[in-house]
């Protein structure tokens, strides 16, 4: 292909045409693939992509023999019955696809279940990009005996494609799960903003990529505003400019939440809704007694939710604002279901079960959930059987051995590109320190 | 008399006769350890249970509980949740000293549930799970109290037919539970 392309009368014509061709067949199979994850991707899919890569990066560092390898090669005809422009736009085109000829390194078959394990056709079209840029500088800047007769190119080419299919795959579990703010917890996200609380220092508003200290605690963002409180002291302001719109003081209160037309806030024991620009403890949605607890709440354009534990059993619930109708969203009599937001019809909370924590995002009412982050569980498991006695009929809550943690999976935030979490770390004398994650929604 | 014992005592049938006495008492020793041994280690997986069906689902393993029928941790008795964590009285979480686990603003993170096992154990199996009988057996210096959880089933845990056990009313035993009292014996 070198050869044909060096042959040209006119290089750079030839050249682009191939790049082109290249771009143009990595875009449409990778873009396909992209479009295709978005909608069968799911752990398994990730786990298996993830292992290939890994794999290949063995296979690459280690100079193994590339397996499988594609013998289907590009019709040589065309250079001689078609303009070369032409024939060079159509290698490429063929050639960009991945499926045609040899490849040089184990990390080209990687690339496509990475794409479909992303989902994400922004990203598939930034792989397509690289993949085709690696197949065209070569042909176009180096020479056929660079690579093809000298094995040290080769091996060096091997070697480089392992180094940036590794720093892929960390930068991608960094990405799924990326540090926003330590000490930080209680997120509350709105388009490309986000807010969230500073143990002992306050509330932060991240805003075009500049963070603001706010004068309160505890605050919540939705439509134009942003909402604190210092104290029993409410703000409620608008968010570009954080002049206020309502303040009053509330007894007891403790969360927030604020959308487009309510804000709703949550005491010790009880959930309030009532209109954003009015004051005034508006109507009582929930009401529990101790032990019971409500979570966090969070809003919709008529809908507030909130979960509710008791050691009878865990509720997510919805109540619409307007009609007083209440929904029950999800519930378990053995799982703890916890701080639920929502946006757009899709649920994210946390579900804390005997064997795993989880981060589910689903349909509002009910579906299909998927995990988009997991840590394990928060209590081990004994042998099952008492010492000097067999194991025959004991029953380990868990199938495989858990992998213990200390840390719990508290608030969420939903946004259109991010789930947000905080993961609490027990500190000393229960008390717990808070640290808020960023997970792609895939 | 006494010339007749140092007699025995010193001569070579006496010596035959100490040395096969203590043979006989190495090898009944040995056979004594060997049973209780075999005992211990038999097809029971817990104290004092002695037939084949298996532990109610618990959520530490060992399927301790305590008087009313809620799992504790069989280590060391202390009340589990439904997620195996330790518990207070009220339900909510502790950490490994007994105190209560805060959220960030101080407030004592929520219950999960925390379910009566055989309750439990019914619901998932698909029955309505209730303790009829119980039998008792001295285990590590305490008398425990072996608990069956029975039910309107005819399999049981094990995925056998289920025995009658100490069930009534034509219930049959789903799965074992048990109760360490304080009584020593």
């Amino acid at each position: 292909m070198a050869g044909t392309v060096r042959a040209a009368r006119h290089r750079g014509r030839a050249g682009a045409a191939f790049a082109a061709g290249l771009a143009l067949g990595a875009a449409a199979i990778f873009v396909a693939l992209g479009a295709l994850g978005a909608l069968v991707s799911g752990r398994a899919v990730v786990v298996g992509a993830v292992a290939l890569g890994v794999v290949a990066v063995a296979s690459d560092a280690l100079g193994l023999r590339v397996r499988p390898q594609i013998r289907f090669q590009v019709p040589e005809p065309w250079r001689r019955t078609m303009p070369l422009p032409r024939a060079l736009f159509l290698y490429g085109l063929l050639l960009g696809t991945g499926l045609t000829t040899y490849v040089p390194a184990t990390a080209a078959w990687a690339l496509p279940a990475l794409s479909l394990a992303l989902g994400d056709v922004k990203a598939s079209l930034a792989i397509a990009v690289g993949f085709a840029a690696g197949r065209a500088l070569p042909v176009l800047f180096l020479s056929e005996t660079a690579i093809a007769e000298r094995p040290r190119g080769l091996r060096l080419l091997r070697v480089l494609a392992a180094a940036s299919l590794l720093a892929a795959l960390v930068a991608g579990r960094v990405e799924a799960a990326g540090t926003v703010a330590s000490p930080g917890g209680d997120p509350s996200a709105a388009g490309a903003d986000l807010a969230w609380q500073h143990p002992g220092v306050g509330g932060f508003l991240r805003r075009d990529d500049t963070t603001t200290q706010l004068p309160g605690n505890d605050p919540a963002i939705g439509a134009t505003f942003v909402a604190w409180h210092a104290g029993a002291d409410l703000t409620v302001a608008d968010r570009a400019t954080l002049t206020p719109v309502v303040q009053e003081s509330v007894p007891g209160l403790q969360k927030l939440a604020v959308s487009r037309s309510w804000l709703a806030y949550r005491t010790a024991n009880e959930i309030h809704v009532r209109p954003v620009t009015e004051t005034g403890p508006g109507t009582t949605v929930e009401k529990v007694k101790a032990p019971a607890t409500l979570g966090r709440p969070a809003l919709g354009v008529d809908l507030v939710v909130f979960h509710r534990a008791t050691a009878a059993g865990s509720w997510i619930t919805a109540v619409n604002v307007v009609s007083g109708k209440r929904l029950r969203l999800r519930h378990s009599s053995d799982a703890q279901l916890l701080n639920p937001s929502l946006l757009d019809g899709r649920l994210l909370y946390v579900r804390a079960s005997r064997c795993s924590q989880q981060l589910v995002l689903g349909p509002l009412r009910g579906g299909r959930d998927r995990v988009l982050y997991e840590l394990g569980p928060l209590a081990g498991q004994d042998a099952g059987h008492e010492r000097h006695h067999t194991s025959q009929g004991e029953h380990l809550p868990c199938p495989h051995r858990p992998r213990i943690t200390a840390k719990m999976l508290w608030t969420t935030a939903l946004s259109p590109t991010a789930a947000y979490v905080t993961v609490l770390r027990p500190g000393s004398r229960g008390r717990t320190v808070p640290t808020l994650l960023a997970v792609s929604r895939g | 008399m006494l010339s007749e014992h140092v007699a025995g005592a010193t001569s070579r049938r006496g010596f035959l006769a100490r040395t096969g006495r203590l043979l006989l008492g190495l090898a009944s020793g040995g056979y004594v350890v060997g049973a209780i041994k075999a005992q211990q280690a038999e097809a029971f997986h817990f104290c004092g249970h002695i037939y084949t069906t298996g532990s109610c689902p618990h959520p530490t393993g060992l399927p301790r509980i305590d008087a009313n029928g809620f799992p504790l941790r069989a280590a060391d008795g202390e009340p589990v949740d439904d997620l195996g964590r330790p518990v207070d009285k009220l339900g909510r979480p502790v950490d490994a000293r007994g105190k209560l686990l805060r959220d960030p603003d101080g407030n004592p993170l929520p219950p999960a549930p925390r379910t009566r096992l055989c309750a439990k154990t019914g619901r998932e199996f698909g029955f309505r799970g209730q303790v009829d009988g119980a039998w008792y057996r001295c285990c590590n210096g305490h008398i425990r109290k072996l608990v069956d959880c029975c039910g309107y089933t005819k399999y049981r845990i094990n995925g056998d037919y289920a025995l009658t056990g100490y069930c009534y009313s034509g219930r049959h035993v789903f799965c074992v539970m048990y109760y360490d009292t304080k009584i020593a014996c």
